[in-house]
């Protein structure tokens, strides 16, 4: 058994979100007693606002041998942070066909996102998992964005902030029904034991129950 | 799908993290499609200024102001004859909603947009050839009748030209112009101006005057629905409300619209020294003004309005009080008293206010015991206007008025009946009459066509709180200048507002914010840290944003002076044809990083069983050391 989990994002506007996924599936993984590595991704200059970041997990039982390379190399595991990235990026690089999991933080209809997606990529795809986790979050004012209200104020943060307010919490905000989504729909790690690292452990057990699946390899 | 971002030269393809070429080199760019970076797209979305929307002919005035601050005069005035005939009468007439509604009055003082049409309208007027006849379209064989010369028919039947149809206008009076002649003083509208605009139109061909002909008198409504494709009711409302007091029938209570009639056809007419005006609204600010300088003598308005009340125009009350027109607010006239041969005397007067009933009547409320007599000799009677409208069927009309839908049509079963103006809102703007010209037009060829009449769409008016005003300096307003008060007082034909120069009308136009519309600024241009706003001619929209770049910094958005930037969200964008991927940065194909290379493999392997061996056997091993000891 052999899972890796690619999160994507965007530079220092979202990237907690980002490292907080990874970072609860790796702690999670380790604790049930798998061999389980958490990488940040530096080459992509994640320090420039909205620029695409990543940040791996990977876990497997028996030892990981690609210890030099930390971008996983076949990631079946992929989380979008923020909806747009569908467009971005070929995300399922080397993933094996028909074997991709994608969760995504979107409230739009699971079937207008797979729109985006080319053939070759949908050729990869098992699962569209759709999660608002912006919807389900826990409310920080008006929003569980880090910083700001909203999702279009925080299209003009131009502060580099990330750290200035740092939470030290892991898996709170958006990460968190991300993580119970993915959990969730892959049914490789238990939930309850997932959520047990977790900070926001509510809003983990709501992205769980709360998203939607489009078993797209299964669909004729 | 696209393969841009994706395909990388041979002698580019390094796969080392941190020498692939910099975007700014030849072919650089290609590899860094960085438009992936973007949630938000900036989109050019123009707004309807506000000046624009409260403008009842809908005049592009942004454009015209755009066209005026680049010496493009000709351009400016060809906007404004898109929607209205007649810039060199509104431009000295209109009360200038459009002023009222401006943004920049939140900034500072609202741009003089009436001046700027007026420099716009004569030089229009003075061309030789007028360069709105060249384009339009040939005669299509069909004629609309329309009632009335004023603006509302004089619109209609140049809307109407536009769009191919002849029409035949229908004027009572001996000659056309309407209100504008009948009801407007020469000070403010030079007869020259309205000869010269009425000639520009006639010279367009296919519009015809006939005038000295009643409709009800001389022709029948039965004859024109009859013999013309549709029927434009304009009539206007141009008979002067009676005076309902005592003594209201000797000799020098003349009716205001009668005496400001007399006068416009160019008739004699006689008035006193002495004149009261009754009313608080423009008709009586001009009839007691023209008083002055027909008369020589002295005017006072009696108004129920308190003077802040008052329905004068501010700018005019402001001109009639330096000419000396005297103010009674909060009186009524109770009685008119006469000498021994029927002739006004003097007047008795009372305090009073303005009260209305359930229905919206006017009603005084005079104050018993305040009664006081005062001399004059005529009393001009300015209480509101209405129109003889007992020749047209019964239920064409409502309280005075003819009655219309939404779209200006009267409930006639052919449904080519339309009006508007004053004959159908009750007294009202000049430039009311023209947009309702100009709309009856519209509707007359959509029915005449067999289309559906429908309302306008719904329009965005750009507030001034959606502007980015650090970029707009305060700069005050010029104001048209004036003829002195004391020649004013003397002559009748002498213009109170004068024209501005050239230099006047450019430094109005160059105080436009061009609220929510592109004007071509260039700003968003500057600004863009990624060269990603393109640019093909200096003009209104002529930008475009490179979405395969753009990084959606929003800095645009932010920095565009005019709000018509706005960010949309870029899944909203239902195009996935136009989706371009890349590949990250410093991997920019694919395998580049992401496999262990097999030798790596091998020595790790190696390392581990090493270490295992080593756990096995109870044996140290040095972490990062020279290797296992055996």
């Amino acid at each position: 058994m052999h899972h890796e989990l690619t999160v994507w994002s965007r530079g220092i506007i979202m990237d907690k979100e980002a490292r907080d996924v990874s970072t609860c599936v790796t702690a999670a993984a380790r604790q049930l007693g798998y061999y389980a590595e958490n990488v940040s991704d530096y080459v992509d200059d994640p320090d420039r606002t909205n620029c695409l970041v990543r940040r791996y997990a990977r876990f497997a039982d028996e030892p990981i041998l690609d210890r030099f390379v930390y971008e996983n190399p076949h990631p079946d595991w992929v989380v979008l942070v923020e909806e747009t990235i569908i467009k971005a990026v070929n995300f399922f690089r080397l993933t094996a066909d028909g074997e991709g999991v994608l969760v995504i933080n979107s409230a739009r209809d699971p079937y207008y996102l797979l729109k985006f997606l080319p053939d070759h990529m949908l050729a990869k795809l098992a699962k569209l998992v759709v999660v608002d986790a912006t919807g389900l979050a826990e409310q920080r004012g008006s929003s569980p964005w880090m910083f700001v209200r909203d999702l279009s104020e925080l299209a003009f943060d131009r502060m580099s902030t990330e750290g200035a307010v740092e939470r030290l919490a892991i898996g709170r905000g958006i990460a968190a029904p991300l993580i119970g989504a993915l959990v969730a729909a892959t049914g490789v790690l238990p939930v309850d034991a997932v959520a047990e690292v977790v900070a926001d452990r509510d809003a983990m057990l709501r992205g769980a129950t709360q998203h939607t699946v489009v078993e797209y390899a299964r669909e004729p | 799908m696209s393969v841009r971002g994706t395909h990388v030269p041979e002698h580019l393809r390094l796969p080392i993290a941190g020498v692939t070429p910099p975007p700014t080199e030849k072919d650089g760019q290609r590899l860094f499609p960085t438009g992936n970076f973007r949630f938000f797209r900036p989109v050019y979305k123009d707004k309807t200024p506000p000046c624009n929307h409260a403008c009842p002919t809908g005049e592009q005035i942004q454009k015209y102001l755009d066209y005026v601050k680049h010496d493009r005069y000709l351009d400016g005035y060809l906007t404004i004859m898109q929607d209205n005939p007649m810039p060199s009468v509104t431009g000295r007439v209109c009360y200038h909603p459009c002023e009222t509604a401006c943004n920049r009055a939140a900034h500072d003082e609202p741009i003089g947009i009436r001046g700027v049409e007026r420099f716009l309208g004569d030089y229009g007027l003075n061309l030789a050839e007028n360069p709105v006849k060249k384009d339009l379209p040939p005669l299509n064989g069909r004629t609309v009748a329309i009632v009335g010369s004023g603006p509302g028919g004089l619109a209609c039947a140049y809307h109407l030209r536009r769009r191919g149809y002849a029409s035949v206008i229908f004027e009572a009076l001996a000659k056309p112009g309407g209100m504008l002649r009948a009801g407007i003083p020469a000070w403010h509208l030079p007869e020259a101006i309205l000869d010269a605009e009425i000639a520009k139109l006639l010279d367009l061909g296919g519009i015809e005057i006939r005038c000295g002909t009643r409709i009800g008198d001389d022709v029948t409504l039965d004859q024109l629905r009859t013999s013309y494709a549709a029927v434009f009711l304009a009539l206007g409302q141009d008979i002067g409300r009676r005076l309902d007091a005592e003594g209201g029938q000797a000799r020098g209570v003349v009716g205001a619209m009668e005496f400001l009639r007399e006068t416009g056809l160019g008739r004699p007419v006689r008035i006193g020294r002495d004149v009261l005006v009754i009313g608080g609204g423009n008709t009586a600010s001009d009839a007691a003004r023209s008083a002055i300088r027909i008369g020589g003598g002295a005017a006072t308005i009696v108004s129920l309005e308190a003077e802040d009340e008052l329905l004068i125009q501010p700018e005019d009350l402001a001109h009639a009080k330096e000419e000396g027109v005297g103010l009674r607010p909060n009186h009524a006239l109770v009685r008119v008293l006469t000498d021994d041969g029927g002739n006004v005397s003097g007047a008795v007067l009372a305090r009073a206010r303005l009260a209305k009933d359930d229905n919206g009547t006017v009603v005084p409320h005079l104050t018993p015991g305040t009664e006081t007599e005062v001399r004059c000799d005529t009393i001009l009677v300015a209480i509101g206007q209405v129109q003889v409208l007992g020749w047209l069927p019964a239920h064409y009309t409502e309280r005075g008025l003819v009655r219309a839908d939404e779209f200006g049509r009267v409930p006639d079963e052919g449904g080519t009946v339309f009006a508007g103006g004053d004959v159908m809102r009750g007294p009202s703007m000049v430039v009311d009459a023209l947009g309702d010209g100009k709309r009856a037009a519209r509707d007359i060829d959509r029915v005449l066509s067999g289309e559906p009449v429908r309302p306008d769409d719904p329009v965005e008016v750009m507030p001034y709180e959606k502007l980015n005003t650090a970029y707009f300096r305060h700069a005050p307003r010029t104001e048209a200048p004036l003829a002195p008060a004391g020649t004013r007082r003397t002559s009748h034909v002498t213009e109170v507002t004068l024209a501005y120069s050239r230099e006047e009308a450019l430094a109005e136009a160059d105080r436009c914010m061009s609220c929510g519309v592109c004007n071509g600024c260039d700003n968003c241009y500057i600004v863009c840290p990624d060269v990603s706003v393109m640019r093909d001619t200096r003009q209104n929209g002529h930008y475009s944003i490179r979405t395969h770049y753009c990084k959606g910094c929003l800095v645009c958005v932010q920095e565009c002076p005019t709000g018509c930037l706005e960010k949309v969200p870029e899944m909203d964008f239902d195009e996935p044809d136009a989706v371009v991927r890349m590949e990250t940065a410093f991997a920019p194909y694919e395998g580049a990083h992401a496999e262990q290379a097999p030798f790596t493999r091998q020595l790790i392997e190696e390392a581990i069983a090493a270490y295992d061996a080593s756990r096995s056997n109870s044996q140290s091993v040095q972490p990062n050391g020279p290797g296992v000891t055996s």
